[in-house]
């Protein structure tokens, strides 16, 4: 921020300097032609009266012209030249336009420059803000759950605990490792993704059966969170997909809308999909926190949160859009994010194309 | 196990993460705190308008209310409950920014759990203290110069009738001063009644304070009749003035 800062600084200041000295060169170069102009036609004055003098002492109009080409000699009397007037002037014009471009061009060359490093700034500065989001995040979502596993290893070590007790706390500590797990397998994915170094697959998925394999896994966790799963996807949808991929994205989606819905105290999320112009929809919708219409595009970016200050995905690590809509887009699919307002529940849709139809 | 000093305190434990509000409550609750917890600011908000509690280990990231301003909007509604900061962000810029938002002491994320509980009784010790301190009629009033110091509600009025809304270092220091009129006071004793061991790096807080006091109570706060400084020691205070 500070590079930025002392960079327009200067950047202002240059382009001040050279405005100021192009104006000065332009104008000397005015004054100057204009003296240049004033003293050729003084010169030419001189001539036409030297022309005209040499007439009068009785010289020949030939002898007067070819010692005084510029001059015209009409009934012998000497003029000026309409001509040579019209040259001085059109020179004058001449070297003040020359200059006039020339100095455009210059002030236009250093505009560019200007934004080309003003834009390589503004680039490294947004990185650079990445970073610290990303360090902070990793601090914050890193060393709660540390935090945790200290604070239920030290009271063990400290207390004289019950069987009971004891399977609580390392039940607590089993779960802060899983999270711990899950975050840096989805910093590490995100990375790989952005980076495109993954190899993604495209084959005939089941969406039924895709969706009914991570469903189960967090049952348990819908029921004791008082969440109602609910999943209507017809058995005959085929996506074109990858498989691991699908898997990744409808976990996110899911873990996504079940803390948004844990956060108001239970509520439903259910999904349904539909085959629909060549393309095979599932919707995820929540009776969740929900998000400001206008956030939803926000959503999708590497380490934007949906609540700030943790809110109901406080587990997250503000990767698991960015990874859904990295992956929709590399197996050649789509995801949007619909929610009218925080309190109303979310909607997140993805699209894949159908696979052809083949006999099974 | 060690039993706590007071037994029956009660403390609210401010945290989101539901697995170290658990632990943290479960180990207060076998020292003998009775604990209440709530899991956002805005929660902790409303219970704290409707109970009271002699300490509040709040976590600085809390959805809807952080803690740095959950702890200001108590400040500022005249709630002294003494605050613990628990974060994640140890960085001692954040760490200025917790005392200054009125907290009493910041322990920052993974922590030990002897160093917490630590850091729990010395906090409650200072304010158990200071109560017993302010508890008599004669004890909660402080009269010298002019000035009249209210002990128990934070208030005071200073020589030229001006109220004051005293923040709690600033009675606490004056409550030590107070208890030994005429007495040399070393920074590090202000440093330890007042604030615990660590809290502060230096006792430059110390000098920082005397001089928002001086302002406060003073007629000339640049000489001094009332808060002298005893140079290389500390301070000394004088009920009836002098130089």
């Amino acid at each position: 921020m500070k590079t930025t800062r002392v960079f327009q600084i200067t950047a202002l200041l240059l382009v001040i300097v050279s405005v100021i000295q192009v104006g000065w060169w332009v104008y000397d170069q005015h004054d100057y032609s204009t003296q240049k102009l004033h003293d050729a036609r003084v010169y030419y004055a001189r001539e036409v009266a030297a022309a005209q003098a040499l007439l009068a002492a009785g010289a020949p109009a030939e002898h007067v012209h070819e010692l005084l080409p510029d001059v015209t000699i009409t009934g012998g009397r000497a003029a000026p030249s309409d001509a040579i007037d019209a040259a001085f002037v059109a020179e004058r014009y001449r070297r003040i336009n020359q200059y006039a471009w020339e100095s455009g061009f210059f002030l236009l060359a250093l505009a560019l420059c200007v934004g080309v490093i003003w834009r390589a700034l503004r680039a490294e500065t947004k990185v650079l803000q990445e970073q610290d989001n990303f360090l902070a995040l990793v601090s914050h979502q890193f060393k709660t759950p540390l935090a945790s596993l200290q604070l239920s290893l030290e009271t063990m070590a400290k207390r004289q605990l019950s069987a009971e007790q004891s399977r609580t706390l390392i039940e607590r500590m089993l779960a802060d490792l899983t999270r711990m797990e899950s975050m840096v397998s989805r910093i590490l994915d995100s990375v790989r993704l952005e980076r495109g170094r993954v190899d993604l697959k495209s084959e005939p998925v089941e969406l039924a059966t895709a969706v009914g394999r991570v469903v189960t896994q967090f049952e348990e966790r819908a029921r004791q969170e008082r969440i109602a799963l609910t999943v209507d996807v017809p058995r005959d949808l085929i996506i074109l997909a990858d498989p691991l991929a699908v898997d990744v994205v409808v976990r996110n989606l899911l873990e996504n809308a079940l803390a948004a819905v844990a956060a108001v105290s239970g509520g439903t999320v259910t999904f349904a999909a539909r085959a629909a112009n060549g393309e095979i929809e599932l919707s995820v919708r929540d009776s969740g926190v929900g998000f400001r219409a206008n956030d939803s595009a926000q959503l999708f970016k590497k380490f934007s949160r949906l609540h700030p200050g943790g809110g109901s995905s406080h587990y997250g690590t503000g990767l698991g859009l960015f990874i859904v809509r990295r992956l929709m887009q590399l197996t050649g699919g789509r995801v949007s994010a619909h929610s009218i307002g925080v309190g109303q529940g979310a909607l997140f849709v993805l699209s894949w194309p159908a696979a052809p139809r083949q006999p099974v | 196990m060690s039993t706590a000093q007071a037994p029956a305190a009660r403390t609210l434990v401010v945290e989101d993460d539901p697995h170290l509000a658990a632990g943290l409550a479960e180990n207060l609750r076998a020292e003998g705190y009775a604990v209440d917890t709530a899991a956002d600011g805005r929660l902790a908000l409303s219970w704290l308008r409707e109970n009271s509690c002699e300490l509040i280990v709040l976590d600085v990231m809390l959805p809807h209310l952080d803690g740095f301003t959950l702890c200001r909007t108590l400040r500022a509604g005249g709630n002294n409950t003494p605050v613990l900061f628990l974060t994640a962000r140890g960085d001692p810029q954040d760490r200025v920014l917790g005392l200054e938002a009125g907290g009493d002491d910041y322990l920052a994320k993974p922590f030990h759990l002897e160093e917490f509980l630590l850091r729990v009784r010395a906090i409650l010790r200072r304010w158990e203290w200071y109560r017993k301190a302010s508890a008599t009629p004669q004890s909660a009033v402080l009269r010298f110069g002019g000035n009249e110091v209210d002990f128990r509600a934070f208030r005071a009025r200073s020589w030229n009738g001006a109220a004051q809304e005293l923040t709690e270092k600033e009675a606490m220091i004056l409550k030590v001063l107070a208890e030994r009129p005429g007495e040399i006071v070393s920074r590090e004793d202000l440093l330890e009644r007042v604030w615990g061991y660590d809290v502060f790096p230096s006792t430059r807080t110390v000098d920082n304070f005397i001089l928002r006091l001086r302002k406060r109570f003073e007629r000339d706060p640049a000489n001094p009749r009332h808060f002298l400084t005893v140079w290389g020691v500390g301070y000394r205070f004088l009920i009836e003035g002098g130089t």
